[in-house]
């Protein structure tokens, strides 16, 4: 569904993400581990078409999204770190609005089921978004998500600066996507969130996918020295 | 999909406190501008209809009296008042609206209403179209100019772009967005301009006043969406909402504060007009050196009664077919009349340069082009001016060759006694102006209009293609 190839991105002369192959099937939840400015972030645009490719193809179901980036949209729902809404309007006035930019159109009800389901509860779906909390923007963006049924979810540091009971929610509803045949490419630091949420994950630095592992092969604490290990062999090279 | 981001634009706007304050002070101007305008419309119209029957009262009512000291009665000329000039005074402010009519010399207008002005009125008078000309601009800036930078800033774009939506269609709905927020505010004013102007406009029976609505309003859509545009384009280049607006307000301050003066004054470099008393004196100074028409024995009429005494072959000024008086009265006006014609036509024709510059400058700063548009529409510009005191000039040569030519041909030489009485004053008709129709003004305003069309389609072209361009990283 979601597939890298030879993907490359080169900024200034900085080379922001090195020759990525990978393939997120779908069903799959593909957690992208590593530092800041490892090329998470990159990756994302890039399948985003938010940014150009150097060399190489972002695909999304088999579409090359710089030569189709309206058609693979289509298929592709995305939550970033911060989910920014409109402030003027209500959480489900938001929600009607990037339903009805991706071409459809929801009964309020239904709409207010959503929210209530990424778990926000009426009362606070009818207030304007400007009092909400950075967690109750978040469970917006997953409701914005969720509303597009679409078949690949990009998310980008999504769980970060949620509590963990929201924390915990998003995992299920991760998991709920992925059970209906979504492929889920997701940016995190949270290792735990990783483990709990992922069927595989890949460890990138300065740009390169150094290594993958299925999530079901490893325990937590063989992820998190994994991880860390990885991690010391940079600050090491650097 | 457009009419939905369209749909949203509206709705935040209309709920985002600070464009709900700023609107609500543009249309609170616009409207009692529109009244001011209206009222002040009333009264001038009130007071020349009462001026004008009062006028030719006078005229007709004059005792029996010599005709040549009746032209010295003298008379006025009004000019007429077009309904849109409620909404835009133009140059009337400054010029006046009535004209003395007088034997031997062509006078300015008179009863300016910058001359009862407080001192703050002179610094400007705003009108609805003043209004709509600099501060619906300023409006216009504060609800767009974080459009396509503040949804970069807050990341929304991000989240807009993500859905599929091509960055067209988000310009074109936030376009159409800001338009109606801006038909909203607007369409209070608008319903009044209808109320006030339509009975004025179905009592003259004529079509063209509304065709003239129309025309302005088109004029004014093309200001507004061009600013609109323009606002859109600056927004999806800046990189941030602030450094968007500073642009704007850079621009909005040139366009609307600096470009009216220094035209004026570029204007007035390059076609000096030179000062009003130099002027006056300089033509008083010509007539004079003329033949005096009160003086039978001035050097130039002794020759001319010779060339005459020669054409009749008569030896006696009494034996002329014709009373010599008379005829010095009728050549003098006429040598008078062309001395101040010449001159007025040079002053006008140096007005009429300055006003052209003015308009050409209309391509760099669209305030100018709406402003002459709006002024030409409303015959409250320099052109129906000197349209409106050529015509008054005309009547008033007449008037005079009607007094002056009935001493020459029926009242007998040397009889200083003679009089005239109502029949002579009645056989001067009424001075009967008709403006220039909508056709002629358009005629003259070529120039705004095509500034207009370049300035909303240049900034078509900018915005289609700046938005087009727009990243959300």
């Amino acid at each position: 569904m979601l597939e890298a190839r030879q993907l490359t991105k080169v900024y200034n002369g900085n080379t922001a993400l090195r020759s990525l192959d990978l393939k997120v099937e779908p069903g799959e939840v593909f957690c992208l581990l590593g530092a800041n400015g490892a090329g998470k972030t990159t990756t994302i645009n890039l399948f985003l078409n938010f940014i150009e490719p150097t060399s190489g193809s972002a695909l999304v179901n088999d579409i090359d999204v710089t030569s189709a980036p309206l058609e693979t949209k289509k298929f592709l729902a995305y939550i970033p770190e911060q989910v920014m809404l409109y402030r003027n309007l209500t959480g489900v006035e938001n929600l009607d609005y990037f339903v009805a930019l991706n071409g459809a159109k929801r009964a309020k009800t239904e709409l207010l089921k959503i929210l209530a389901d990424a778990g926000l509860p009426r009362e606070v779906a009818e207030r304007r978004v400007r009092d909400y909390s950075k967690g109750m923007r978040q469970k917006v963006g997953i409701a914005i998500a969720a509303a597009k049924d679409a078949r690949a979810l990009l998310l980008d540091e999504p769980t970060s600066g949620l509590d963990p009971k929201a924390s915990n929610e998003f995992s299920e509803l991760l998991a709920r996507l992925s059970d209906n045949g979504v492929a889920i490419l997701m940016a995190t630091h949270d290792l735990f969130r990783a483990k709990e949420s992922g069927t595989r994950v890949g460890i990138m630095r300065e740009g390169r996918l150094l290594q993958t592992l299925r999530t079901s092969e490893i325990s937590h604490s063989d992820l998190e020295q994994w991880y860390l290990g990885h991690m010391r062999t940079e600050k090491a090279a650097s | 999909m457009i009419a939905t981001i369209a749909r949203k634009e509206f709705l935040e706007m209309v709920r985002d406190g600070r464009a709900r304050a700023a609107s609500a002070a543009v249309l609170a101007m616009l409207i009692a501008a529109l009244l001011m305008g209206w009222k002040e419309f009333r009264d001038v119209q009130t007071e020349i209809e009462a001026a004008k029957q009062t006028v030719r009262q006078q005229w007709l009512a004059q005792s029996p009296k010599n005709p040549h000291q009746a032209a010295h009665y003298g008379t006025y000329a009004f000019k007429p008042r077009n309904p849109l000039s409620l909404a835009d005074s133009g140059i009337n402010r400054f010029t006046g609206v009535a004209l003395f009519l007088e034997p031997h010399r062509q006078n300015d207008l008179r009863f300016r209403p910058a001359q009862d002005a407080t001192v703050l009125e002179r610094f400007g008078q705003m009108t609805a179209s003043a209004t709509l000309e600099i501060l619906l601009p300023l409006v216009i800036i504060m609800i767009t100019f974080g459009s396509f930078a503040g949804e970069k800033e807050s990341g929304t774009l991000r989240q807009v772009l993500s859905a599929g939506v091509q960055p067209r269609s988000l310009a074109c709905g936030k376009f159409l967005g800001v338009g109606a927020a801006l038909a909203l505010l607007l369409a209070p004013a608008t319903v009044m301009g209808v109320i006030v102007i339509s009975p004025i406009t179905l009592a003259s029976g004529s079509w063209d006043s509304i065709a003239r609505a129309a025309i302005l309003s088109a004029g004014f859509l093309l200001y507004l969406g061009g600013w609109t545009l323009l606002c859109l384009c600056v927004s999806a280049w800046a990189s941030s909402s602030r450094l968007a607006l500073v642009i704007l307000l850079g621009f909005w301050i040139g366009n609307c504060l600096v470009a009216p003066r220094a035209m004026a004054d570029i204007a007035g470099r390059f076609h000096p007009s030179g000062s009003a008393l130099e002027s006056h004196l300089k033509v008083t100074r010509e007539a004079r050196e003329g033949p005096d028409g009160h003086n039978p024995n001035d050097p130039y009429w002794r020759s001319r009664k010779q060339e005459l005494f020669k054409q009749y072959k008569v030896s006696n000024v009494a034996d002329l077919p014709f009373n010599f008086d008379g005829l010095v009265a009728v050549e003098a006006e006429k040598y008078s009349t062309e001395v101040y014609r010449r001159h007025f036509r040079e002053i006008w024709s140096v007005f009429e340069r300055q006003d052209r510059v003015y308009r050409v400058g209309g391509m760099a700063a669209p305030m100018l082009a709406i402003q002459s548009l709006s002024m030409g529409l409303a015959s409250t510009d320099f052109q129906q001016q000197r349209h409106f005191a050529e015509a008054a000039e005309s009547y008033r040569a007449r008037m005079a060759l009607d007094m002056n030519g009935y001493i020459m041909n029926h009242v007998r030489y040397g009889d200083r006694q003679a009089l005239a009485g109502r029949d002579l004053w009645e056989t001067l008709p009424d001075f009967d102006y008709t403006m220039p129709d909508v056709r002629w003004v358009i005629a003259n305003q070529r120039v705004s209009v095509t500034a207009l069309a370049a300035w909303f389609g240049a900034c078509f072209i900018l915005a289609v293609w700046r938005a087009e361009r727009v990243r959300p990283v």
